[in-house]
């Protein structure tokens, strides 16, 4: 199938995909849903834009990084109570989760480097610490981090009624997302980041100090997840097990979207936003096993994702 | 025809002779809570096995194995407890439910490898983990499922200790055929190289699919063979600390061996459970413990064994751990 084919396929059958859901739904629940699938999507996209960064340069599979994600959150409600600052949180557990990304990738995967399936063992074993010692220091109750006052409540356009806080988040993803990729194409980071995701031994062999650049994108994926904690735990609250939750969506972003590349992980996160969202108004029951159809075409048809690069 | 045997071989056989002898006498020499533990392990131990047929022998390290074990003890519980239905439609909807878990999975997963492998599979547990939750009418979410009984026949714990030794024991050896078998040969060479295989000719994803299935059915068999023991199944044996927990069995036990998952599953039991006694923290503990294998015992238990038997004790036979691979200590790993 020729690739004009293909793109006409997919969009005559997400028209009658709409279409269908529109006769399930009112045209105001429908815009409801659409923002739900944005804004947990923003809060993936978050986690996996440094998932796959680090993947990318590194090869490491951070399974971890959920993790650090309710790490993160629980973080930024002991700052929140502190503090009363939101945004004071965002930045103290950011750089909390940064420094814990340090001492992963320094003393506990460097011993390991190159050996690819015991890195991906080793965080999981490290993310069963970081959620049975979150329980223990903050308790097995849901909690949500408090939103700061002018994020509180609804925005209302013309009647259609949707919190603040909601379109907040896919505002900063919006916001992060650009800088991201202004980084990626624009600076000599993201110059060296693009050429060690093709080619690392080159960019060693240039003189690039590589050990340094895969701590800094450990670090700043590690940085990237504790923001998400905050960003997320204050709509979808933070409770335990949540670690493996947002892993698994994060996983089904980069297996849809394709690992390794920046516009993957955008594309994955809109994708699986929806589709959760969708699935879960339509049928709650079946609210995982949404994700589960669209990742087993994805991996028969394209392996490596839709848009992926390694 | 007669022909002498090794110095290994004879080690190996009085050993496994020892093994059994011990398993059979285990309940004439402890209490029914420590029998009830040798069951668990025992099972574990088949689990673990049927993770190591995969990560071990073919190099295709799974996270999602519980997915295929849990599916399978569902189906059993939903006969039984939701349909009322008898013990044969009960065995028979379990191994459905199981292979089919497989057998999708499997499809799924066939053409992804090393790290992409273990991402699949363990959103593939992921996913029945959510559905164990959320399908309250098959799986009554976070209350699961009782009412689960034993057969009549070997409902005493102590017989279906006997049952379950005799089912382990079956399972290994045919698990020991399999991985001696042409197809476990080239299971070995998947391992080392995807590539060369697929130049040798051979079709490797079609491989794949077949060892993800033939693990399936043990991991099917141990998750019936729980769902019996505990007479209670619910989202707990879906979570991935339990697919997790076979993985770290294995590794610990000695990976691309089929005793060293045995062993594993036996030291974690019997940890697990005396370390509950005294510290509530155990998933912290395992935590840790996965880390340490990972970083400084990749070769497990009878990896070091090994290490010292056939650099020691009897150097010049050929050591079956070893791999081709260069910087490469520890098999599919």
């Amino acid at each position: 199938m020729s690739p004009t084919w293909g793109w006409a396929a997919s969009i005559v059958g997400a028209a009658g995909l709409v279409w269908w859901i529109l006769t399930k739904m009112s045209v105001t629940a429908f815009f409801t849903q659409i923002l739900n699938g944005l804004s947990f999507g923003a809060v993936l996209f978050f986690l996996a834009s440094g998932f796959t960064l680090i993947f990318g340069l590194m090869r490491i599979t951070n399974l971890a990084h959920g993790g650090f994600y309710l790490v993160g959150g629980y973080i930024g409600i002991t700052t929140v109570r502190a503090t009363g600052n939101f945004f004071l949180a965002m930045l103290v557990s950011a750089l909390a989760i940064t420094l814990l990304g340090l001492f992963t990738e320094r003393l506990l995967l460097r011993p390991i480097r190159g050996l690819e399936k015991p890195e991906v063992l080793l965080t999981i074993g490290l993310t069963f610490i970081l959620g049975d010692m979150s329980l223990a220091i903050w308790g097995g109750d849901p909690t949500p981090i408090p939103k700061p006052g002018f994020l509180n409540g609804a925005l209302d356009i013309n009647g259609f009624l949707y919190p603040r806080y909601r379109f907040f988040v896919i505002a900063c993803a919006g916001v992060v997302g650009a800088l991201l990729f202004w980084m990626e194409k624009r600076t000599k980071w993201g110059a060296i980041v693009r050429a060690g995701v093709d080619d690392r031994e080159t960019i060693a062999a240039l003189g690039v100090n590589i050990k340094a650049v895969f701590t800094g994108a450990f670090m700043f994926g590690s940085f990237l997840a504790g923001f998400a904690g905050v960003i997320g735990g204050a709509f979808l609250t933070l409770l335990p097990g949540q670690d493996f939750e947002i892993l698994l969506f994060a996983l089904a972003v980069v297996i849809i979207g394709g690992l390794g590349s920046l516009k993957g992980a955008a594309l994955g996160v809109v994708i699986v936003g929806l589709i959760d969202a969708f699935g879960k108004a339509l049928v709650p029951e079946l609210s995982f096993f949404t994700l589960f159809a669209p990742m087993a075409i994805i991996l028969v048809v394209r392996p490596r994702g839709l848009l992926g690069r390694v | 025809m007669v022909r002498s045997l090794s110095t290994t071989a004879l080690v190996k056989i009085g050993l496994a002779v020892l093994g059994i002898a011990f398993g059979v006498a285990a309940p004439y020499l402890f209490s029914s809570f420590v029998i009830g533990l040798f069951s668990l392990a025992l099972i574990g131990g088949l689990f673990a096995q049927s993770i190591d047929l995969l990560a071990g022998y073919a190099g295709l390290v799974t996270l999602g194995q519980a997915g295929i074990s849990a599916s399978a003890a569902y189906g059993v519980g939903y006969m039984a407890s939701r349909v009322g239905a008898g013990l044969p439609a009960q065995l028979a909807v379990g191994l459905i439910a199981g292979m089919t878990a497989a057998l999708v999975f499997g499809v799924m997963a066939m053409r992804s490898d090393g790290v992409y492998f273990i991402m699949v599979t363990l959103a593939q547990g992921m996913i029945v983990w959510g559905l164990s939750i959320r399908l309250f009418r098959i799986t009554g979410a976070e209350n699961g499922l009782t009412g689960i009984d034993r057969p009549a026949m070997i409902d005493a714990y102590w017989k279906y200790y006997y049952f379950t030794l005799l089912v382990v024991v079956a399972c290994w050896m045919l698990l020991g055929i399999i991985v001696h078998s042409p197809l476990g040969v080239s299971l070995k060479g998947l391992r080392e190289s995807e590539t060369r295989m697929r130049m040798l000719g051979y079709n490797t994803t079609a491989l794949k699919l077949y060892v993800f299935v033939i693990a399936g059915f043990f991991a099917t068999l141990s998750g019936i063979l729980l769902v019996y023991l505990n007479e209670f199944i619910s989202p707990s044996a879906v979570v991935l600390a339990a697919s997790a927990i076979g993985v770290l069995e294995a590794i610990l036990g000695g990976v691309g061996t089929l005793v060293g998952p045995m062993i594993g599953a036996f030291v974690i039991v019997f940890v697990q459970n005396v370390v509950s006694i005294y510290v509530a923290r155990w998933p912290t503990l395992m935590g840790i413990v996965f880390v340490l294998v990972v970083l400084f015992a990749r070769r497990g238990i009878v990896g070091a064994i090994s290490d010292v038997w056939y650099r020691r004790i009897a150097p010049g036979a050929a050591d079956p751990l070893s791999t081709v691979i260069a910087g490469r200590d520890t098999p599919g790993l």
